[in-house]
């Protein structure tokens, strides 16, 4: 089955216009609810809410993309949390190598996912469930099972320091990010693979595309933007749990379809998800406003996976 | 629509999954020896009996998922349809006998229906199976705290006797497991319905082509999946004795990996009721054997995440074998 390359960007554009008017349309609602949405010290805030899952969002999409899946991100980022606090134990010096060994253990993580996935060819879904419960298992031994480890001091100054007034650090890293991630899925020979292999993983075999190198550098950069979530979520909240990341992958797959980067690969993009992130943050923000319970989250992000990925295929199908 | 599978058709007869569930069976009957002769413990009838009661939750969960898995389907909310029965059922029953009948009549239907909602969307939306029940799980949870985020209820009492309760040192949960899948054995290897989900797992291109109705066959496939998994509920709230929100969790992973290694292709067509149960007892006895030998829970945790990584494995190495 060949697709017309003019279709599929077509329906890659659509799919990226689609995410860009629902957050146009939900940011709206919100400045109707509260002005509070028009404040740019509130926006500053939203954006460092949205960091952590954000960040872990980008390197999801690139799994995505390639027309897989990780759902151990949430279990990754509750893990370098735990080990990036521990590491640092209350001393200033301990805070670079803290943050590198946190990515080391991601990047650990995703490798792993990576290479069995590109050896065994498994079903990812089920694969990174299992690597995340196995994940989830290792947090729970290093840290014992509560809360460990004691943040350097001036990180989470520095990362939530807000530059002129308003933007915390924290956002401009999330945003710097996604702008490396846009780069390298926009012009890098590595971002064009990934939407070949994604969008006809056989004819990429036949053309002789690097497969199985690709599928283990994707995961690999999935493993080692958890971590880097991780620290994100570490600076904002100082405490680091063996579950703080706990459900953070269900956040994440919503925010990734919510973008436009379906399960089935080849479309979609990271300018999509930070749209997808911003949209589901808002979304919950006005949960919160609106006084329903924190736990209608979890019904909307469900209903947002489900339908976003309906209203996706059916507009894939269309311009296919 | 009332064709026969024409054996002319490219529907080739189902493999038959005995190799599998042999190898599953040999397993569990060879590490309960080697478990019997290091662990004392573990003999004694009193553990027996309790491993007989762990596996009759995931058992009947797992059969559930048997048929959906047959059918090519996988279902990610069993283990939360299960939770939520866990939850309605200790908050309808406050433990009180006169509303065992009528409670656990509903909580399968609820159950049912939400498989059989699977199933509709399934077909409307052209959906991803997995996608599907993942978004139907986070529904399901957020349904379940914003109900209560504690324990709530308790079971009536011949809840809890069903799931507690023994019968000459049998226990009444096994009794119910044994007969359950003694009746999907059938449905699945005499009756119609079986060869049709079969057909439709495997190949479900020709068998649409031999006059099966692939839609219908999945979407009883999961209504079947959601009963299984309520009827796993109510027994998993006997166990319990009151209604924790995340009783559930976990189970839906736990459960396809028992169907794997029961000798189930992941990609469906072929799956053994028998096969499953044997997985469940290898499951329940490796939790009850690390137990015995005080593995903290946290690194049962890992070991978890472990098998079910080694499960898609195997399950894959198979297929390939045998492709």
């Amino acid at each position: 089955m060949s697709v017309p390359p003019l279709a599929e960007t077509l329906a890659g554009v659509l799919a990226r216009h689609t995410a860009m008017v629902m957050l146009l349309a939900i940011f709206l609602a919100a400045v109707m609810v509260s002005d509070a949405f028009l404040d740019p010290r509130y926006l500053g805030n939203v954006l460092r809410q949205a960091a952590p899952l954000g960040i872990a969002a980008i390197g999801v999409t690139c799994v995505m993309i390639l027309g897989g899946v990780d759902l151990s991100v949430g279990a990754v980022i509750s893990l370098t949390a735990v080990v990036c606090a521990v590491a640092m134990n209350g001393q200033p010096e301990a805070l670079w190598p803290a943050v590198a060994l946190a990515c080391a253990v991601g990047l650990g993580v995703g490798l792993v996912n990576g290479v069995l996935i590109a050896v065994t060819r498994v079903s990812p879904f089920i694969l990174t469930l299992g690597t995340g419960i196995a994940v989830v298992g290792l947090a729970q031994i290093y840290s014992g099972g509560t809360a460990r480890g004691i943040v350097s001091p001036g990180f989470r100054e520095a990362l939530n320091l807000r530059l002129g007034g308003w933007m915390p650090v924290l956002a401009l890293g999330f945003l710097g990010l996604a702008a490396l991630g846009y780069a390298v899925q926009r012009w890098s020979v590595f971002g064009r693979q990934l939407f070949l292999i994604g969008a006809n993983p056989r004819a990429a075999t036949l053309a002789g595309l690097p497969v199985r190198r690709v599928t283990i550098a994707a995961y690999a950069l999935s493993g080692l933007f958890g971590a880097l979530a991780g620290v994100a979520l570490l600076a904002r909240s100082g405490v680091s749990g063996s579950l703080s990341g706990q459900g953070m992958e269900f956040q994440v797959l919503a925010a990734v379809v919510l973008g436009g980067t379906t399960f089935d690969g080849g479309r979609g993009g990271i300018p999509g998800t930070v749209a997808g992130v911003l949209v589901l943050v808002i979304a919950f923000n006005l949960v919160n406003i609106s006084g329903l319970s924190f736990h209608v989250q979890l019904i909307l992000m469900g209903a947002i996976i489900v339908l976003a990925s309906a209203l996706y295929g059916r507009l894939g199908r269309a311009g296919a | 629509m009332r064709v026969a599978l024409s054996p002319a058709g490219r529907l080739r007869r189902p493999l038959p999954a005995v190799s599998g569930a042999a190898a599953i069976w040999a397993l569990v009957l060879l590490a309960a020896v080697v478990a019997a002769l290091l662990l004392p413990a573990f003999r004694s009838p009193e553990n027996l009996a309790n491993l007989a009661r762990q596996s009759a939750v995931l058992g009947l969960i797992a059969l559930g998922q048997t048929f959906v898995i047959a059918a090519g389907l996988i279902d990610l909310s069993v283990g939360v349809i299960a939770g939520l029965v866990v939850v309605l059922a200790c908050a309808l029953m406050q433990g009180d006998p006169g509303a065992m009948v009528w409670v656990s009549a509903a909580m399968l239907a609820l159950g049912a229906g939400i498989g059989t909602v699977n199933g509709l969307l399934l077909n409307l939306l052209r959906l991803n199976p997995l996608i599907l029940t993942f978004g139907m799980l986070s529904v399901l949870q957020g349904a379940i705290f914003t109900f209560t985020d504690r324990s709530v209820g308790r079971p009536s009492p011949q809840l809890s006797a069903l799931a507690n309760g023994s019968v000459m040192g049998v226990p009444h949960s096994l009794i119910l497991l044994l007969a359950v899948a003694a009746a999907l054995h059938v449905l699945l290897t005499r009756a119609r319905f079986g060869h049709h989900l079969l057909a439709a797992g495997g190949q479900p291109e020709a068998a649409r082509r031999a006059g099966v109705n692939v839609e219908r066959v999945r979407l009883a496939a999961l209504a079947l999946a959601g009963f299984c998994a309520a009827a796993g509920g109510l027994v998993l709230a006997g166990r319990l004795g009151t209604g924790f929100p995340l009783a559930g969790a976990g189970l839906e992973l736990d459960s396809i990996v028992a169907v794997v290694l029961g000798g189930a292709l992941l990609a469906g067509g072929r799956a053994s009721v028998i096969g499953t149960l044997g997985g469940v007892l290898a499951l329940a006895m490796l939790s009850n054997v690390l137990n015995l030998m005080g593995v903290s829970s946290f690194v049962q945790t890992f070991v978890k995440g472990a098998v079910v990584v080694a499960a898609v494995i195997l399950a894959q190495a198979r297929r390939g074998g045998q492709a």
